[in-house]
């Protein structure tokens, strides 16, 4: 993701890429060959001479939170993009978020999906009651990655396991479309054909009445790419949304589908698909702006929470 | 040239994923992708785009057994980026992939290209491993596609080149050209920024007729980037045809029917590239295509 993003903010305009800091020495003298006008550092403190206007953190989840302190306490810079989730847990999402308040300046988290055409049309839908009010819904992320493969990879604590690392971003856009979520019951089943993680069942509720059920997997057959998905359930008909298109089905039998091809999915530049450079572009408009971003590190320590809570209540049930 | 595309043995579809699920895994057994490639060649296809993986290279040995791998020209792509971002998401890292592929190389039991891959690693130096991978990616394609295969061109798959190009990595086109050209192979992009690259190009002043490029046109403008209209600019300003359209079916929202008008009008393109995934579609999508294109 690193070189993703960094890829993308080379070519903004006005945009330089000035450091890139990696742990490996290796890589770090791999990059030093191939990033010849760019400083590579194995270590934060040496970004601090840089003057930098804005930093990405794009290192694996446990990591976030001990880069982004040091960076926000040794005033390295202000201007925060974080890869989602935030952080490895409540307390410490919350914790950043008591730094943004002290030290100011962008925050924002990569929950990508708020920046793909299709989820930002079910969100349009939503808001301008083309359905009607939501009462429930169906959400589920699913991947193929460990697909039929034997249990006990380190990968899978690494990434943060499949609730933060891939159910996050079904949890960030139900919060998104619907506000804050509490956690009503969890479970966790194994996976039949044997794979190294199982998928995770909760379901949740908001005062007021909307209830909904979330599922998530890295074991999925069939899921070559992440894909996250929303079934909504509202007054006056029912929206599907996933990565791919919108489905708006009427209670009086009316049918309309966007697909990507329908909602001008296009930008300036491509590189993993389209949403990848509006975000980013959006972050940077926001440093160069002085302009609020969102997700901020507040909203999206809301998933924190509930990834929290969802475990909390599985513990409980193992105990 | 009208190009067999290799979407549908991977299973892939751009439309959606639901549709790549409904079509089942049958286009991905080779027995069944190769009878779809030779269907195809009887309808007018005279060439293979392909990224070099287990499952193309094991359509390669089909139809290399079945005698016709003299009758395709074919266009290889690497890396197979999927298949190795999902080995680091799986060994963890960049680490763990370049152990993995490290291995492959030297399971591949070539002398040279083992000695050239020793030598990069030790004086860490990028160029010298991008032509160690190559070579290693090359011999693969030959040992499957046997001594009769006519490969044209190696292309670079769209994540590398669009990442070197916001990088501003001159040098690494300019070793890969270089390097593409010494083994008799046209050198080839696969893009999603055509305009971008074209214009980055020129002002490298990289001679732009000794490429291929493969990048996306269709009628509804799906994916070509920044626009329709800057896209076609570009095309238009080639002074020789090199690009290899793709996406012409705007992953599956057109019909053939619908898209042949639009890609025979347009200038300098040097061939196009279709995924088909049965039997009526290969038979009726290449004689069309053959039909308007050549006739």
């Amino acid at each position: 993701m690193g070189l993703l993003h960094a890829s993308i903010l080379n070519v903004l305009p006005n945009v330089q890429l000035a450091a890139m800091c990696e742990k490996s020495s290796v890589t770090r003298r791999l990059w030093k060959k191939v990033f010849r006008e760019i400083q590579i550092v194995d270590n934060l403190e040496k970004l601090s001479d840089l003057d930098l206007d804005a930093v990405y953190v794009t290192t694996p989840i446990p990591s976030h939170f001990f880069i982004a302190k040091t960076l926000y306490t040794r005033h390295l810079t202000h201007n925060l993009f974080v890869e989602k989730t935030l952080a490895s847990n409540y307390d410490e999402a919350k914790e950043l978020c008591g730094l943004t308040r002290r030290f100011g300046g962008a925050n924002m988290v990569g929950y990508l999906r708020r920046f793909t055409v299709t989820f930002r049309k079910a969100k349009d839908l939503l808001s301008e009651d083309y359905a009607g009010d939501a009462t429930g819904f169906t959400g589920y992320a699913y991947s193929s990655d460990f697909y039929g493969m034997n249990r006990g990879s380190k990968t899978l604590v690494s990434r943060g396991g499949v609730l933060r690392d891939l159910g996050c971003h079904v949890i960030d856009l139900a919060i998104w479309f619907f506000g804050d979520l509490k956690v009503d019951s969890a479970n966790v089943e194994s996976v039949a054909d044997g794979c190294s993680g199982d998928v995770w069942h909760f379901a949740v509720r908001k005062p007021g009445g909307l209830k909904g059920d979330f599922k998530a997997s890295w074991c999925m057959n069939g899921y070559r790419m992440p894909e996250i998905a929303l079934q909504i359930s509202c007054s006056k008909g029912i929206i599907e949304v996933s990565d791919d298109v919108v489905k708006l089905q009427l209670n009086n039998g009316q049918l309309s589908t966007w697909h990507r091809h329908d909602l001008n999915d296009t930008s300036f530049f491509w590189l993993g698909g389209p949403e990848y450079f509006r975000e980013d572009d959006y972050f940077i408009k926001s440093v160069r702006e002085n302009l609020h971003a969102e997700p901020d590190f507040d909203m999206a320590s809301k998933v924190d929470r509930l990834i929290d809570e969802v475990q909390f209540k599985v513990d409980k049930i193992s105990d | 040239m009208l190009l067999v595309g290799d979407n549908p043995f991977h299973n892939i579809s751009h439309l959606s994923q639901d549709r790549a699920r409904a079509r089942g895994n049958a286009t991905k057994q080779p027995e069944c992708a190769a009878d779809l490639v030779m269907l195809s060649l009887e309808n007018g296809a005279n060439g293979f785009m392909f990224s070099v993986s287990d499952t193309t290279l094991s359509i390669l040995r089909e139809i290399r057994e079945r005698e016709a791998i003299e009758h395709l020209s074919l266009y290889a792509i690497v890396p197979y980026a999927y298949e190795y971002v999902r080995v680091a998401t799986q060994v963890g890292g960049v680490t763990g992939l370049i152990a993995k592929v490290a291995k492959e190389i030297t399971m591949s039991r070539s002398a040279g290209t083992i000695a050239m891959g020793l030598g990069a690693v030790i004086r860490s130096n990028p160029l010298s491993l991008m032509k160690t991978y190559l070579s290693y990616e090359i011999s693969r394609v030959k040992s499957s596609a046997g001594k009769k295969a006519n490969l044209i061109s190696l292309m670079l798959h769209e994540v590398v080149t669009d990442m070197a190009l916001a990088l501003d990595l001159d040098w690494l086109f300019r070793s890969y050209i270089d390097f593409t050209l010494r083994r008799g192979l046209t050198p080839g992009f696969n893009t999603g920024n055509f305009t971008y690259f074209v214009d980055k190009f020129k002002t490298w002043n990289l001679d732009l007729d000794k490429i291929a490029i493969a990048a996306p046109f269709n009628k509804i403008g799906f994916q070509m980037i920044p626009s329709k209209i800057a896209c076609e600019k570009t095309l238009d300003s080639l002074l020789q045809p090199i690009v290899i359209a793709i996406s012409i079916l705007a992953a599956g929202y057109l019909k053939p029917t619908e898209a042949i008008g639009y890609i025979a009008a347009l200038p300098n393109i040097k061939g196009v590239a279709i995924g088909v995934s049965r039997e009526s579609h290969a038979r009726e999508t290449f004689r069309l295509f053959h039909k308007e294109l050549n006739g």
